[in-house]
């Protein structure tokens, strides 16, 4: 999926909290979007896949005026993992999961054989086929992530759109949600806090601070020890390697 | 084609329980009415029953010739009437309350959350003791009650959605905030009225009771029950969208505004010709839900139909015992279901360890 985005403004009630953003996500890229706490990250996704409405500015997906597209189209375009997950009701696994299949399904139209291929497949690359039968509400907060994350993989999109997503994994399972993702070779847009994790799996990466994109580019390019003086006055050391050609990051306690 | 035996495949794959339940729910509702029918302070044997209900229905045989035209009258004018009533009454109670608890994301909802019984209550005390609305004929109580409970219902949507749109909360606090303010009003009235039979006649239309049964009102009563049922199991994609949230459900391509606003008009409807039918009854919209989803789950693909069954078999019986408990007397049929719906539920809960969140 193509994402284009020109001179975007979103507000909460008073609060102007995205400033006139561009932003160019060309197809199968896979983007991460760092920044300090209250920059704008979740706000910009919360826009882009249309939980928020925004102030002004045009948002283009695959060259289409995303206010000329329903909601549904935009479902069969991009799923969404985002930290709100929890909720009253009991529902089991695998029904959570089928809820994926929403956005292809007409009305009164039945849950085929190849939903629940679909739904089981998903289940299986998140490793958690074995809890299909398990009740949503008694799993902990990284088994409901990985369930979530299954849920957008049923959604069979073109991008994926991940808000956070590995707050609550260990780090098998962190590097596993972010590998899985990267292995779908399809769009990834996702808002990262750990710059390590962004470093390790990003093709590029914009900074946001204070609603506003202050740098963008290859992570090596982007991730200086000055940059992260200047987003969250932390002290760091950043060491390259040369075997694979990757970053990695070191902070220093205050 | 291919499409097809696929879901012929699924059907034998994965659904078989819940719909052989709904298969056997609905053979235990037809036995209900077929023995609660015999049920009464007049004994009539039961093979004289079935022979005039055969003949009413079918026009077969000649009961009309055999039977005492009282004992007729008994059998069609008066216990048919409130078991069909009775099953109405269940399933709109029923199904209006799940759906209540999937509008406003909330397990504690009842069909009358938002207001809907404050609303009736205040328009049938109005009736009663101030006598608004006497114009509208012999059952001007139960209307002045379906005008309250719609009218407020319709406002507390309105009232959620001044300034942006609705969400769960807003509704729910506006329901509680108008449904304070109607109790305040009845409560006042109450207390200036000097008419002691008014305020006694207010007590026991508040408790509920089926006894007001008859086929003028059965005929529009029934088809508009049935039909939103039907029109709610149709929905159960967005139903278990809702209890996912408003921002999740709009990932999964559907804005769920509009989808509320009609599941409250087409609920608050059922609710209200439900009150002017039988006046308020508790409870039934709150436990049915729950008991089913128990054993079920939530899903609401298999739970609507069953969740429809299970409240107008439950309402049967209740108002069997209503009717039999006391002899020669007659028990709101309300206190009933509090007084035997609540320890089921209880139980069930403690047993069954449900919790609405958690617990396995």
């Amino acid at each position: 999926m193509e994402l284009k985005i020109k001179k975007l403004n979103v507000k909460l009630g008073e609060n102007h909290i995205i400033k006139n953003l561009d932003l160019h996500i060309k197809e199968k890229e896979f983007i991460g979007i760092i920044g300090p706490n209250g920059s704008g990250k979740s706000t910009v996704l919360r826009t882009i896949y249309r939980a928020l409405k925004p102030k002004s500015g045009i948002i283009k997906i695959n060259g289409k005026n995303m206010k000329a597209i329903s909601l549904r189209e935009t479902a069969k375009e991009m799923a969404v993992v985002a930290q709100h997950n929890e909720q009253d009701f009991n529902f089991s696994v695998l029904d959570m999961v089928l809820i994926g299949r929403s956005p292809h399904k007409k009305f009164l139209e039945r849950d085929t054989l190849e939903d629940y291929r679909i739904a089981k497949e998903s289940l299986k690359k998140v490793e958690m086929e074995e809890f299909i039968n398990r009740n949503y509400n008694t799993l902990s907060g990284g088994e409901k992530q990985r369930i979530i994350l299954a849920r957008a993989l049923a959604q069979d999109t073109n991008c994926l759109i991940l808000d956070e997503p590995t707050n609550h994994l260990d780090i098998k399972y962190q590097i596993q949600f972010m590998s899985i993702a990267k292995e779908l070779d399809i769009t990834v847009i996702s808002a990262i806090h750990d710059l390590n994790m962004a470093a390790l799996f990003c093709d590029k990466i914009y900074v946001l601070n204070e609603g506003e994109i202050i740098k963008y580019g290859s992570p090596k390019h982007v991730i200086t020890e000055e940059l992260i003086e200047k987003l969250y006055g932390v002290n760091s050391k950043i060491f390259h390697d040369r075997e694979d050609d990757t970053i990695n990051i070191m902070y220093r306690p205050f | 084609m291919k499409k097809k035996t696929d879901q012929g495949i699924d059907f034998f794959d994965k659904t078989p329980i819940y719909i052989i339940t709904s298969i056997i729910l609905l053979a235990l509702l037809i036995l209900s009415i077929l023995i609660a029918v015999g049920f009464g302070s007049v004994n009539i044997s039961i093979v004289e029953i079935y022979e005039i209900i055969i003949y009413k229905v079918f026009g077969i045989g000649n009961a009309i010739e055999t039977s005492d035209p009282s004992t007729i009258d008994i059998v069609w004018l008066i216990r048919l009437p409130r078991i069909i009533l009775a099953i109405a009454v269940g399933m709109g109670l029923s199904t209006s309350g799940m759906v209540m608890q999937a509008i406003v994301k909330n397990p504690l909802a009842d069909p009358y959350v938002l207001g809907v019984s404050s609303g009736a209550s205040l328009g049938a005390t109005l009736a009663i003791l101030l006598g608004v609305g006497s114009f509208f004929g012999p059952n001007y109580v139960g209307i002045a009650a379906f005008i309250g409970a719609f009218g407020v219902s319709i406002s507390v949507i309105t009232m959620a959605n001044v300034k942006g749109k609705s969400n769960s909360t807003k509704l729910l606090l506006s329901g509680m905030a108008l449904s304070t303010l109607c109790s305040s009003f009845s409560s006042f009235i109450v207390y200036f009225s000097d008419s002691a039979e008014g305020i006694r006649t207010v007590t026991y239309w508040m408790m509920g009771s089926l006894s007001g049964a008859n086929w003028d009102s059965i005929k529009f009563i029934l088809p508009i029950v049935l039909l939103s049922t039907m029109f709610f199991i149709s929905q159960y994609r967005t139903l278990n969208l809702m209890l996912l949230g408003d921002e999740t459900s709009i990932t999964l391509g559907r804005d769920l505004h509009k989808y509320r606003i009609i599941y409250l008009i087409v609920s608050s409807l059922n609710i209200g010709i439900i009150v002017y039918a039988s006046g308020i009854i508790g409870f039934v919209g709150l436990i049915i839900p729950h008991i089913v989803r128990m054993v079920f789950g939530t899903d609401h693909k298999k739970i609507t139909l069953i969740i429809a069954l299970v409240g107008s078999i439950f309402l049967i019986w209740m108002d069997v015992l209503s009717r039999i408990l006391i002899e020669g007397s007659e028990l709101p049929i309300g206190i009933i279901i509090s007084m035997i719906g609540a320890p089921i539920f209880i139980y069930l809960m403690i047993n069954k360890s449900y919790g609405f969140g958690g617990g396995e």
